[in-house]
């Protein structure tokens, strides 16, 4: 065997991984506290790296600065959707949310194909493009700093939520809205923080893997096939999500290499299958009994 | 009496009225035959909008253009077509609503599913000739498929063009290596295997193979398999632009002077247009001459005189445009070669027509004559991008397939 192809497979699935781990967690955050499924996910990140595009393509501003303010827009976007789409529903069954989430992603990707076109795109190029050698190991720089971008935020969030009123008041609304609104917390604006914070993450995220494999329309089927990523760490689990993100995109990314391309999807839907029999509710997912 | 004669006037009037508009009418009642009808499922939105919208833009300009040289055998031309979002349900409905309405003689499919899936009925149909955006190798296969023809070579014939153009690079028997890069899927694969039989024949070694699954993040975990095996040349196909850009930028990062190819979807300006300096050196096999390319011919000037004229801004024209260009011209020629034979216009008569095209010159879309076989036009040509002219130029002469 080769150690030295398989460290360097491992090391560009597990800085992939974490990539999906950011994803993942923009879908984590909003179920996590409002209980809905985005299914919009892909699309929001989809329209942040479209901004990011017109900001530094287009209007040629520096990439550090267009990247916050496509990153940004993207959260204010969640934002409006809660605010204006989701919370109208409210109290509504759930396949009827996730129906309108559904709605929303159709919606802007007439939005985009009407902006920017369906053509293809690439973004403008703003990372290093130097390789990266960790020892003799080869990570392909897009891949490299676009992990450390997404760590940096991951590791913010996870202060944030540990130490914050904010993150607190977020923690306290998903372990129980009635007593969260009982003791003060203003549950609605929970629900519209949760929405900014998960369409942020998603934001990064889209632009990162933007950069790397490029633009189009169709992008926001990403962050569908990251829902496996979801499901395996749990829903409602923000361990979950960074623990499977780095999982899935390693096993992915190694089953790829050793067995082909076309073997990538079926190792994940396997991992996936195995899991919903052993653990239904994710690695780390809150195991819910509901007494009659 | 002054009734009489005010109602003698009026008859002479009404009679002189009919005299005129007889004398002014029957020039255009001798013109006044029956449209010939361009159908089409179009998808101008979905995932192939970005080509959708510019072949109903050549359908459209060709359509204009024909009709302004009296149509085909006096016989006026109408284009009529349904967006489809690139669904083949919905160009199923679309094929049923325009032939209900319309009775096409020839059709544009919008994709390889759909073109399979409507085989069954267009055979029993029996009055449509069909081809469209697929180049599917399946399509060639004229006991299943006998009413539907590919405008240009299939896959596996782009596949051959451009293996030949690597075998001749072989020097002093020392044949280059070739890696296939494509992407899961029908389209993807639907070229590798006769592919790796026409390598095997020309002593090319095929030395890797990579499958990319559509809407991969990130590539280098093949990136770094192509850098095991080093291959002269890797192929791509599947593929409009990503992750060809990644494969490319990767590999010289790695310091590999590997070229690197593609096939016609893989081959528009969009890859100069999007990547840059880094699309330099890349190649691509192309049936047709570049809107922008230094060739010329009766057809070809015309097609530039046309475009400019229908839209004065666009500019460039990809090669979807030229693509359903040439997809109309080859009906014109199919719908007046069975009307000159006498014959009605079924699809057996004009899957005839089609069948006997031979040296047939396209007035410069493509440079050399052209010889229907197996319902293809196996020709083609390899043309390099040269990014900082930001266009590509041929490397290779005519290539025609026996």
């Amino acid at each position: 065997m080769d150690w030295l192809f398989f460290g360097e497979i491992s090391l560009a699935g597990l800085a992939m991984g974490g990539l999906y781990a950011l994803i993942a967690l923009g879908f984590v955050i909003i179920y996590k506290a409002t209980r809905v499924i985005n299914f919009a996910i892909g699309e929001i990140m989809m329209f942040a790296a479209y901004l990011f595009l017109a900001f530094a393509g287009g209007m040629e501003l520096s990439a550090w600065i267009a990247l916050p303010m496509a990153v940004i827009g993207g959260s204010i976007l969640g934002g409006v959707i809660e605010k204006t789409m989701i919370r109208p529903m409210l109290g509504e069954s759930p396949i009827s949310v996730v129906m309108v989430t559904i709605g929303i992603a159709s919606i802007l990707v007439g939005l985009v194909e009407f902006i920017w076109t369906a053509n293809p795109q690439l973004l403008p190029s703003f990372l290093p493009r130097e390789p990266v050698f960790i020892g003799p190991l080869y990570l392909a720089p897009k891949i490299a700093y676009g992990f450390l971008i997404g760590s940096a935020l991951l590791i913010i969030y996870l202060l944030y939520f540990r130490f914050s009123r904010g993150g607190v008041a977020l923690r306290a609304t998903a372990s129980d809205q009635a007593a969260a609104y009982s003791m003060g917390i203003n549950v609605r604006r929970v629900f519209n923080m949760a929405w900014v914070f998960g369409s942020l993450a998603a934001s990064l995220a889209g632009v990162l893997v933007a950069a790397t494999g490029g633009l189009s329309p169709q992008f926001g089927i990403i962050g569908l096939s990251v829902l496996v990523v979801v499901i395996v760490g749990g829903l409602d689990s923000i361990l979950g999500a960074l623990v499977a993100g780095v999982f899935i995109g390693w096993l992915e990314t190694v089953a790829g290499a050793y067995l082909g391309g076309e073997y990538r999807m079926p190792a994940t839907f396997l991992v996936l299958a195995v899991i919903l029999v052993i653990r239904p509710y994710g690695l780390f997912g809150t195991h819910e009994i509901e007494r009659v | 009496m002054f009734r009489n004669i005010l109602k003698k006037g009026r008859r002479l009037a009404g009679l002189g009225s009919l005299v005129a508009a007889l004398t002014v009418a029957a020039p255009a009642m001798a013109q006044d035959k029956e449209p010939i009808v361009f159908g089409g499922s179009i998808p101008l939105s979905g995932v192939f909008a970005f080509a959708g919208i510019h072949i109903h833009a050549g359908l459209t300009d060709y359509t204009d253009w024909i009709n302004n040289q009296g149509g085909i055998n006096g016989h006026p031309v109408k284009y009529v077509m349904e967006d489809t979002a690139y669904e083949v349900d919905r160009s199923v409905a679309a094929f049923k609503k325009i032939s209900g309405s319309d009775s096409p003689a020839t059709y544009y499919g919008d994709s390889t599913g759909f073109m399979k899936t409507i085989a069954s009925e267009l055979n029993s149909q029996g009055d449509t000739l069909m081809s469209g955006a697929s180049f599917a190798t399946a399509l060639t296969d004229n006991e299943q498929y006998p009413y539907q023809f590919i405008p240009g070579p299939n896959y596996s014939q782009m596949f051959g063009i451009i293996l030949e153009y690597i075998a001749d690079q072989g020097k002093d028997g020392d044949m280059p290596t070739v890696a296939f890069v494509y992407s899961d899927t029908e389209f993807g694969k639907d070229p590798i295997e006769n592919g790796k039989a026409r390598a095997a024949e020309l002593g090319i070694e095929v030395v890797e193979n990579i499958v990319t699954k559509p809407g991969s993040v990130d590539v280098s975990a093949e990136v770094l398999k192509l850098r095991r095996v080093r291959p002269d040349f890797v192929v791509f196909h599947g593929y409009v632009l990503s992750p060809i850009n990644e494969f490319m930028v990767q590999m010289r990062q790695m310091g590999l002077d590997t070229q690197f190819m593609g096939t016609f979807w893989s081959s528009d300006k969009l890859i100069i247009d999007k990547m840059g300096a880094d699309a330099d050196g890349y190649m691509g096999v192309m049936p047709y001459n570049y809107y922008d390319s230094e060739e010329s011919g009766p057809m070809l000037d015309a097609l530039r005189a046309q475009a400019e004229k229908s839209d004065p801004e666009a500019g460039y024209r990809p090669t979807g445009y030229m693509q359903a260009w040439f997809n109309a011209m080859v009906w014109t020629e199919v719908v007046k070669r069975t009307l000159d034979a006498g014959k009605d216009l079924t699809a057996e008569n004009m899957a005839a027509s089609l069948a006997s095209i031979e040296d047939w010159d396209t007035g410069g879309i493509i440079g050399i004559p052209v010889t229907v076989k197996d319902m293809s036009f196996p020709v083609g040509r390899i043309w390099r991008v040269n990014a900082e002219a930001g266009r590509y130029e041929p490397v290779s002469d005519w290539i025609h397939l026996d």
